[in-house]
């Protein structure tokens, strides 16, 4: 056995091995002598990093002969192990790489000797001139600096030889070519825009691929090889990639139709007919959403009628039968789910298709959106309408998992799916939206009658625990997806603007409005308790109403279960969806703003347009499901934060909130958690402050001055009054420690939090004004509870909070309250916590999450020199004008005085959280890059370790941190350069920089992602101290005792600062010397870094 | 007289832990786990199914000995959560490994331990140097231990 001792050693010595000063003859022994496999490994390494690194000291033909050895080496060991011989062929595609950044080598050559390969008929070596090439491309296509426009060309004329190579086996380098062409020219599109990933070649290419033998071709292969999994997937990229074609290479719109049009009847010939392999989903889907994604839709129309209809039905099967492959993988709990990913794809294809269907005829996709629509529905519903966990054979499988709340919801992991299915379902919303409907109306009833089997089986006897759940987990599960599709398919998903009512359900209502019975209607909204097809005449009611009304009915089930004391028999989940979808309907529904639409239809503004008895009942209706939910569930954390999120969207608009404060059972809630009873604080903490934020929003809906006093005095003043109570009596001091007061404490707290969160622009004057208070009292509470680090960090997160939501929109003297109270904040902090030691286990995390707060704190202060709204107290004006407008201090001398009050706190250890860590470089960063002139003016201490603390970041943190280090020292340097004191002490910590950027650039081994920054810095710095520059440079020099390398390295220097002699912060100067940088670093990065 | 004191300051009558729903506590919050008191570290729900209820994970560190512990529950449940009382003290001396400390209200507790290691060792060298110190001890179900200190000002 091999113990970790000698597992370390040998490690070490093949990485000095490898870092040991010109190899090559040693690997070149090693390679034509030894038999262990991982030596040749490590030997073929080593040549590969000993080229690069020593290439400028290299002579051309030695490197030639190299190359060649290498090839040769391998071409004469056909039985090499594959990794071995594919990192000896790495190297000699690195070799080539690097030859063609100074053009020493001709790209040709190899091409040449490639090309014979291939044409030698010996299937063995076909197989190596590929993996030669794949070695290539892959190297080649990593980087996206070097040159390549001979190598495709090349790769053309391999091409066009190749192709009439007939043998099976040669099919496969056929393949790898061809591929290789692909990711070729993959690569020039990679020049010409390096965002698209499609195929657009020049118009040298038209010739080959317009050859519509060459298309066939490809077709045919497939055909041929397609039982073979991975030479399947490679030629069904090919066909993918030429599914993309697109650009110069298509002379006009005619040719770019011919060339669809064939390249579709070649796809439909290979598809229909033939039983799909699961290796082929992925690639297939891949050719149609190519297909639909690059070819306008006016060419897509012009191909023939007949082909088209084809094209679509085939799209269509495909995508219902990919879509029941996919549950399949589901049921059998499959790793890799292709099908699932195959399904996603023509998904998206069919949410692109549908979207600009202009060129359609109207009702062109309806059938076909019927059918994806229909076959999605029954998948995710369970026998016997559905197949939902069905195995092949039609055996359920039924698993309980243990689900961790890490697992996303499934409208999230499947939002894609459901919006997809969602548009297919408004474009054939005659058939979907009463096929929703009578699916939740079958369930309603069947779980109703379900949850009564199981009270009166409860009620018999009473204690018999074991209830087979299965039939309520089918009927909950069924319901959830009908939810699911019915929230899709009644409204978008927005973040910020106002939703509309899609314009295809709003057709679909006005088209039926004359068959419609408003009242019945309104009967049926108005009555989730009954049975839907009980109200006479409910076949004449506005269908989309229905399909809302359906699931009030399941709403009403699950409340009815709830007072039923039957809540352990209710799935969560459903509850969640249930929420979920009310908050949805709501925002897009409920009061609809006539002026946003061309035409409305009359049900809907019947039912819950503005003004009218249906809206104000639903207000209610919603009112009072929130109320039951945040009691009953509140130990379903995602549950209540659902719910509370529909009552923020009942009372974030105007509008809905004037509704929303007619109700009595929101001036109750308001109560109830005023006085922090049960059940409401049994929530967690988050939902109790959201809920804050909606009681604090509703407070500034259209009221009476009377009412709204009224309301104030419910809602905010309670908390003020009982806290200064608590703070207030004379024992304070002695009872702060007992529970009670604590609590109060927190409760108060985490409801300022909430009210922080309310914040919005028409409300900040007097939110800000009554934090204010509260934040002035919090201070008092630092001193109180100073040893208490819970409370501590509390108060500090109300400040962050504060300053968060609302610095942006207060005007300079009340931003200068709150800059002032944070200071103070920051100082009792400080005065309390310096000096201090703890022992207890937690004290570290304790520092370091207060820490952590005060960064934020800080960066949230700073981002008012940023993000500003305020216009000078505009939203205060009236309040307090005029007060003190005389003092001017900016966010920086803020935050600087913040800096210099933590710092002292900060510890090397903290500095290993590495959160904390990223927050405070970033900080720091951003007050170098912001104000690079406050800096020169710090009080010494603070300077000093701003400086210590930039080394440390550049010397031993993370690469991130190094980044956010390098990005600093570029305005301080220009700082530096502008105000020209040559002894100021920020001139002088230039000076070291100067020196450990350049130890970093030249010595060091370091990432190349930070060149740029680096560069940046480097540049600003040399110019800088120009003379400390020439010394380094001389220095270095003359450490060097191989004239080679001497003369080498002081011509590189020399090339690196020709362009910008004498260098000057003109951009373009800069800008030369970041190119020559870059050679700079390819000839000496590394070189020095041989020991 | 000392015996009389502890009697009359104590907690008498007061319960060192309230029951609190799952759901409610926080992480960073404090709840009784195997019987001691622990600190919340971790705090995260799962369920069995997809219509399942959820059940908490708890992971706390027991406040005076640093220990691990863990436990799961439905989030209906209602776990303890130790009162956890914090005061500060001026130390007067150290006598045979006691710490005497000066409470707010003049009296003198004698019954607190020298903590051990490095804690203690600080306490005793500022002691010894004649420094004012002032004593932070921590309260919870019935245990107290002096946890930190800071130099009087």
């Amino acid at each position: 056995m091999v113990n970790n001792e000698q597992r370390q050693h040998a490690e070490h010595i093949f990485l000095s091995f490898r870092k040991s000063k010109s190899p090559f003859a040693v690997c070149k022994h090693i390679l034509e002598t030894s038999k262990v496999d991982y030596v040749l490994f490590q030997a073929a390494t080593a040549i590969m990093e000993a080229v690069v690194r020593e290439w400028i000291l290299l002579e051309k033909s030695s490197i030639e002969s190299l190359r060649t050895f290498l090839l040769t080496y391998v071409l004469q060991r056909p039985n090499l192990q594959k990794y071995v011989r594919e990192q000896i062929l790495l190297a000699v595609a690195v070799i080539v790489k690097r030859g063609s950044l100074d053009k020493s080598i001709d790209c040709k050559s190899i091409f040449h000797e490639v090309s014979q390969l291939i044409s030698s008929g010996n299937p063995a070596v076909q197989t190596l001139a590929c993996s030669i090439l794949t070695a290539l491309l892959s190297e080649f296509s990593s980087s996206s600096k070097t040159s390549n426009i001979g190598l495709s060309m090349e790769f053309h004329g391999n091409c066009k030889r190749i192709f009439q190579v007939k043998n099976k086996k040669c099919m496969l380098s056929v393949f790898l070519i061809n591929r290789n062409v692909n990711k070729g020219k993959h690569y020039i599109a990679m020049f010409e825009s390096s965002q698209n990933v499609m195929l657009k070649p020049t118009e040298l290419w038209r010739e080959t691929l317009l050859d519509s033998r060459v298309m066939e071709l490809f077709f045919t292969v497939h055909r041929k090889i397609r039982e073979d999994t991975d030479m399947a997937q490679d030629s069904l990229q090919c066909l993918a990639q030429l599914a993309s074609l697109h650009g110069p290479v298509f002379p006009d719109e005619g040719s770019q139709v011919d060339y669809l049009a064939h390249f579709i009847e070649g796809l439909l010939n290979n598809i229909n007919g033939i039983e799909i392999e699961d290796s082929e989903a992925v690639g297939i889907s891949s050719i149609f959403s190519n297909l639909i994604t690059v070819f306008p839709r006016n060419i897509l129309t012009a191909i023939p009628n007949e082909l088209f209809s084809s094209f679509v039905n085939c799209l269509t099967h495909l995508t219902c039968s990919f879509g029941r492959s996919a549950a399949l993988e589901e049921v059998l709990d499959k790793d890799d789910m292709v099908y699932m990913e195959a399904y996603d794809k023509l998904l998206e294809s069919w949410l692109t298709l549908v979207q600009d269907d202009k060129h359609f005829h109207k009702g062109f996709f309806t059938q076909h959106a019927v059918q994806v629509f229909n076959s999605y529905i029954q998948c995710h519903l369970a026998a016997p309408d559905g197949t939902r966990n069905l195995t092949a054979n039609g055996v359920a499988s039924r698993e309980e998992e243990e689900i961790s709340e890490l697992q996303e919801d499934d409208r999230d992991q499947f939002s894609d799916q459901l919006a997809s299915v969602g548009m297919l379902g408004r474009i054939a919303a005659e058939h979907c939206i009463p096929l929703l409907t009578s699916l939740l109306e079958d369930r309603v009833t069947r779980l109703h009658g379900q949850l009564q089997r199981h009270q009166q089986q409860l009620l018999a006897s009473p204690g018999s625990g074991s209830i087979d759940n299965k039939v309520l987990d089918d009927l909950y599960e069924d319901i959830h997806w009908l939810i699911l599709v019915t929230g899709y398919l009644l409204a978008n998903d927005t973040q910020g603007e106002t939703p509309l009512i899609p314009p295809e359900v709003m057709e679909y209502s006005i088209k039926h409005s004359a068959e419609v019975d408003i009242n019945t209607t309104l009967q049926i909204l108005g009555s989730p308790g009954e049975k839907a097809s009980s109200i006479p005449g409910y076949n004449r009611t506005d269908s989309v109403i229905r399909l809302l009304s359906a699931i009030l009915r399941v709403s009403e089930v699950e409340s009815r279960a709830i007072r039923a004391n039957l809540t352990h028999l209710l799935s969560p989940q459903m509850g969640k969806d249930i929420v979920w979808f009310l908050k949805r309907w709501a925002k897009t529904y409920l009061l609809v703003d006539e002026k946003l639409y061309d035409q409305i239809s009359l049900p809907f503004n019947a039912a819950f347009g503005v003004d009218t008895e249906g809206s104000q009942w639903i207000v209610g209706y919603l009112l009072e499901k929130v109320i039951s939910n945040l009691a009953v569930w509140s130990s379903e954390q995602d549950l209540a934060n659902d719910t509370v999120q529909l009552l923020v969207t009942l009372v974030e608009r105007r509008e809905r909130a004037n509704l929303v404060i007619q109700c009595e059972n929101w001036w109750n809630l308001a109560k109830q958690f005023a006085r922090r009873n049960p059940p409401l604080h049994f929530l967690s903490s988050s939902v109790q402050r959201t809920l804050m934020k909606a009681l604090v929003l509703g407070g500034f809906a259209h009221m009476d001055t009377d009412t709204k006093q009224q309301y104030w005095t419910e809602v905010l003043q309670p908390l003020q009054q009982r806290f200064l109570n608590v703070i207030n009596q004379e024992n304070f001091q002695q009872i702060c420690q007992e529970e009670e007061v604590k609590q109060e404490i927190t409760a108060t707290l985490e409801a300022l939090c909430g009210i922080a969160e309310a914040t919005q622009i028409d409300n900040v004057a007097i939110l800000f004004n009554f934090l204010m208070d509260f934040l002035t009292n919090c201070i008092g509470l630092m001193e109180v509870y100073k040893n208490t680090p819970e409370t501590v960090n509390l108060i500090i997160e109300v400040f962050v909070e504060v300053a968060h939501k609302q610095i942006c929109y207060l005007g300079e003297s009340k931003a200068m309250n709150l800059y002032e109270a944070c200071l103070t904040l920051l100082q009792v902090y400080s005065k309390n916590n310096l000096g201090r030691q703890r022992i207890d286990v937690t004290a570290e995390e304790d520092q370091y999450q207060d820490l952590l707060l005060i960064m934020e704190l800080l960066t949230n202060l700073l981002s008012k020199e940023f993000i500003d709204f305020s216009d000078t107290d505009e939203v205060f004006r009236g309040h307090e004008p005029g007060q003190g407008a005389n003092r001017s201090v900016s966010a920086a001398d803020v935050v600087l005085y913040g800096v210099n009050l933590v710092l002292p706190l900060m510890s090397q250890d903290l500095l290993k959280f590495p959160s904390l860590c990223n927050q405070y470089y970033k900080l720091i960063t951003f007050i170098c890059e912001i104000f690079p002139e406050k800096i020169p003016q710090l009080p010494e201490e603070l300077f000093k370790s701003l400086m210590y603390s930039l080394e440390l970041g550049m010397s031993s943190m993370s690469s991130e941190v190094c980044q956010l280090c390098l990005e600093a020292l570029t305005p301080l340097a220009e700082q530096c350069a502008k105000a020209q004191e040559t002894d100021s002490s920020l001139f002088l910590a230039t000076r070291h920089f100067l020196k450990m950027v350049f130890d970093m650039l030249v010595l060091q081994k370091h990432n190349t992602e930070m060149t740029t920054a680096a560069g940046e810095a480097f540049y600003t710095l040399v110019c800088l101290h120009q003379a400390e520059y020439s010394e380094l440079v001389e220095t270095l020099l003359s450490s060097q005792q191989d004239p080679v390398i001497y003369q080498r390295l002081a011509d590189a220097f020399n090339k690196l600062t020709a362009s910008s002699t004498p260098p000057s912060l003109d951009r373009k100067q800069k800008m030369a010397f970041l190119k020559s940088l870059e050679e700079f670093m390819a000839n000496v990065g590394g070189l020095l870094c041989v020991k | 007289m000392a015996d009389e004191i502890d009697f009359t300051t104590g907690d008498a009558g007061a319960s060192s832990t309230y029951p609190m729903q799952c759901s409610a506590l926080r992480k960073n919050g404090f709840v009784v786990l195997k019987g001691r008191p622990c600190k919340i570290v971790e705090m995260s729900t799962s369920k069995t199914g997809k219509h399942g209820h959820a059940k908490v994970h708890l992971v706390g560190i027991d406040i005076f000995t640093g220990k691990k512990y863990e436990d799961i529950c439905p989030s209906t449940h209602n776990m303890d959560v130790p009162n956890i009382k914090r005061n500060d003290y001026q130390l007067i001396c150290i006598q045979d490994g006691y710490l005497s400390l000066l409470t707010e209200s003049g009296d003198v507790r004698e019954d607190l331990k020298l903590p051990e290691g490095e804690l203690g060792k600080e306490i005793e060298g500022k002691y010894n140097a004649g420094e004012d110190v002032q004593v932070s001890v921590m309260c919870a179900m019935s245990e107290e231990y002096a946890v930190a200190i800071k130099p009087c000002k």
